[in-house]
């Protein structure tokens, strides 16, 4: 539907219709041309010689054609998956939490293991989109929509656990301070009241960046929906099936680009692309990064408090806050690593954006995530026998590190394994290039890191003081339907984000491109050493 | 670009009201939800007024209680002693309403009393109906314990010696229990008055009004809650609840 198929630019270009400076004479070393090492050089961060109008193109395209088979076999599985989940919980919420494998003294289990899990995963959103704003980071623009996008779907997933854990949750609203008839007050000493503060600040801010990030490029999409109109190239919408069943297409009484202008047109909040508004929208955005920026740090420290405030052995710990918000950065970028590679094959010229080196830079932050989390399980063992609290170095030898005595030995080695181990691949420069390593990397990290979160709640409830009061913990059904049920939520979700909304942020990509660099037309070449320092002037790419 | 004039095309020009339209809507709707909540949404508004027939000729409180200055524990006799507070059997009321035991001209006939003497002589209860219930997750009530701490009936129960028919008088909500237990200064008159109603209504306007007057039985009483653990009343969850 749109004017050129970003597909067509490649056709374009090998055919010699369209310029093409870089193609050609990349060196193999550099692999797709982005992984420089002369520090004195700026790697690029569009390939393939890309200009602003190749830029719109390609990311428009994403919402604008029809999406290719296998994102309908996706949201069918996702959705599939997600479907058992609203039944779980109807079923928890109708019958209690004894659906869940929970006893007398492992009453937190998967749920709140869930929950933490999910909650770690949305840092990397935040910290993309605020911290490496902030340290003025230009790689973060092929990956910031996307990260922030993952980071609030990976907050509903979160939400859900903490909700329904409660058993009867219509007495949720109890979470907040509300004046109520019953006179009384949530506990504001209790750590687990600063995590509905801490989680319900964090998804708020994390949606309002989103969305404000959102606006110019939902108002490009306005505009190409609105000017396909006004030249006659738009066509009536059409809803087919997409499953192997012989069914009429249904043929709409109205113009599909006349919903999406009206649509589009109604989320930009009458953006027009004035100077005034690019002045406002950089102001807001560095205000909002600066109030992301401590979030980062705060919310996974007060989940971790939900624990560290405890006197029971495994959770009481003070390394407890760092400590999480590490294992919260790096399983947030192992879930970004997990979507985007895959999707960098899936869409047409999306390796133009997001390129070999912005993966080996995340692969760098697993790395130093990494050893950061592996530091602080040493750390862990190391206070345990300094601090001489036997019970302290029960939790730690008895419960997790001894296979003769722990029962739950396998969950611990299995952290250890995916957490500490696999990301040591990524000193060697090869395999953190290679997407496909760094793929698997991820999905090791995000496994070992659901294990974290296992091996602290479950490990350290299952044994507490008295041994009489020793019980295992076994998932049921319901335990493993609603868990696998919240992947398929966040994929549902992610996968409706990939079709209907920009998944880069075009103007700022462009802001990062050596044409919105002043210094540009002196030399038109990808040598662009020194304009990437240049400040961006955004206005330039419209 | 085109883009510059484009809104006025899509959208007429009343959108422009909508932002604000709707941030009213919205701010008007929030404030409406919270303040019918706090006024219908309530134990003062459903359940202050219950007043259920009771079956035969009913039992008439203003009465016994009031004309005939009966005391509340000669029907009520657990009402010290048990955590449930018990309504009389049969027995109780034959004590006085068998037939020819009263004087003629106080007996009031087989009318009003005909269902008692003949429930007697079946043997069957009076399914008298409950008017002040607590609900099934206030599982610790122990009603002797407020009655030795000094809460007259009046308290709770309201000026049952003005009542033909007994109706709940207070809300019996979590909020108005705790504010009972947060000011036992405001309601504890002492064990030996509080079965004294009209008493004790006076008493109690009157400490509302122009501060302690405690009788030094009273005082004892909330000074040794003031003191206790709770400063007050308990009011920690597992007091009253499972």
């Amino acid at each position: 539907m749109s004017v050129i198929n970003p597909d067509q630019i490649d056709a374009q270009r090998l055919a010699g219709m369209r310029p093409d400076a870089s193609r050609g004479d990349i060196d193999p070393a550099l692999g797709d041309g982005s992984l420089v090492d002369d520090p004195a050089l700026r790697p690029p961060l569009v390939l393939n010689g890309r200009d602003f109008h190749d830029v719109t193109e390609i990311v428009c395209g994403y919402t604008e054609k029809a999406p290719g088979w296998w994102w309908f076999h996706a949201l069918g599985f996702a959705a599939t998956v997600a479907g058992p989940a609203q039944n779980m919980i109807h079923y928890l919420i109708i019958t209690g939490v004894g659906v869940w494998g929970l006893n007398n003294q492992v009453d937190w289990a998967w749920d709140i293991t869930n929950f933490v899990f999910w909650i770690g995963i949305g840092h990397a959103g935040t910290l993309i989109s605020a911290i490496l704003c902030l340290l003025k980071q230009e790689w973060r623009t092929a990956v910031n929509r996307s990260a922030e996008a993952m980071t609030i779907f990976a907050v509903v997933c979160a939400g859900i656990f903490p909700g329904i854990h409660v058993g009867r949750v219509w007495f949720a609203w109890m979470l907040f301070p509300i004046p109520n008839y019953n006179w009384i007050w949530p506990n504001f000493r209790s750590p687990l009241l600063w995590d509905v503060f801490a989680v319900s600040t964090y998804a708020t801010v994390s949606a309002l960046f989103w969305y404000m990030g959102l606006i110019p490029d939902l108002a490009t999409l306005r505009d190409r929906a609105h000017r396909r109109l006004q030249r006659g190239e738009s066509q009536n919408m059409k809803l087919r099936l997409a499953l192997p069943i012989p069914f009429p297409v249904l043929t709409m009484p109205f113009k599909g680009d006349t919903l999406r202008a009206y649509i589009y047109g109604f989320l930009a909040l009458g953006w027009r692309f004035s100077g005034t508004h690019w002045f406002r929208y950089e102001k807001a955005y560095l205000i909002l990064a600066g109030i992301s920026t401590p979030l980062v740090l705060s919310v996974h420290s007060i989940v971790s408090f939900d624990f560290a405030t405890s006197i029971l052995p495994g959770w009481h710990t003070t390394i407890f806050p760092p400590y999480f918000v590490a294992g919260a950065v790096f399983g947030g970028f192992a879930m970004v690593l997990l979507l985007l590679i895959p999707l960098r094959e899936l869409l047409p010229n999306m390796k133009d954006l997001l390129t070999l080196r912005h993966l080996e830079l995340m692969a760098k932050i697993l790395l130093v995530t990494g050893m950061m989390v592996g530091f602080a399980y040493g750390m862990e063992f190391f206070i345990a026998w300094y601090g001489a609290n036997q019970f302290e170095w029960y939790a730690f030898i008895g419960n997790r590190a001894n296979p003769e005595t722990a029962p739950y030995w396998w969950a611990y080695y299995t952290m250890i394994f995916c957490n500490v181990v696999t990301p040591q691949l990524f000193w060697v420069k090869k395999f953190r290039q290679n997407p496909i390593i760094i793929w698997i990397v991820a999905l090791f990290v995000t496994v070992g890191m659901w294990f974290e979160r296992f091996v602290i709640i479950v490990t350290s409830l299952h044994r507490a003081f008295l041994p009489g009061e020793w019980h295992m913990f076994y998932p049921t059904w319901v335990d493993i339907l609603t868990f696998v049920g919240s992947i398929g939520i966040f994929l549902t979700l992610f996968l409706l984000f990939v079709r209907f909304l920009p998944i880069f942020p075009i103007a700022e990509l462009k802001a990062v491109m050596p044409g919105a660099s002043p210094h540009d037309h002196e030399h038109h070449d990808d040598d662009h050493s020194d304009d990437q320092g240049d400040a961006p002037a955004k206005e330039g790419a419209h | 670009m085109e883009g510059l004039g484009l809104m006025s095309v899509l959208f007429p020009k009343w959108m422009n009201a909508f932002p604000t339209v709707s941030a009213a809507v919205a701010v008007g709707g929030l404030t409406s939800a919270v303040l019918g909540t706090y006024y219908w949404a309530t134990p003062d508004f459903w359940e202050v007024g219950y007043m259920p027939t009771q079956p035969g000729a009913g039992f008439n409180h203003q009465l016994h209680a009031g004309t005939l200055g009966m005391d509340c524990r000669y029907c009520h006799t657990n009402v010290e002693d048990s955590a449930h507070a018990n309504v009389p059997t049969v027995s109780t009321c034959m004590g006085c309403h068998t037939d020819g035991k009263l004087a003629p001209e106080y007996d009031p006939g087989v009318e009003l009393v005909g269902f008692i003497r003949d429930a007697y002589a079946e043997d069957e209860s009076i399914p008298w109906r409950k008017v002040h219930s607590l609900p099934g997750y206030v599982g610790n009530f122990p009603h002797h314990m407020h009655i030795q701490a000094g809460v007259s009936c009046y308290s709770c129960h309201g000026q049952l010696r003005g009542m033909p028919v007994v109706y709940q008088a207070e809300s019996l909500s979590m909020g108005w229990c705790l504010d009972c237990h947060r000011n036992v200064e405001d309601h504890i008159v002492g064990p030996s008055k509080v079965t004294d109603l009209v008493w004790v209504e006076e008493h109690l306007a009157d400490r509302a009004r122009n501060g302690n007057n405690a009788t030094p039985e009273a005082q004892a009483i909330i000074d040794a809650l003031h003191a206790s653990h709770a400063e007050g009343g308990p009011q920690n969850c597992g007091a009253c609840h499972h």
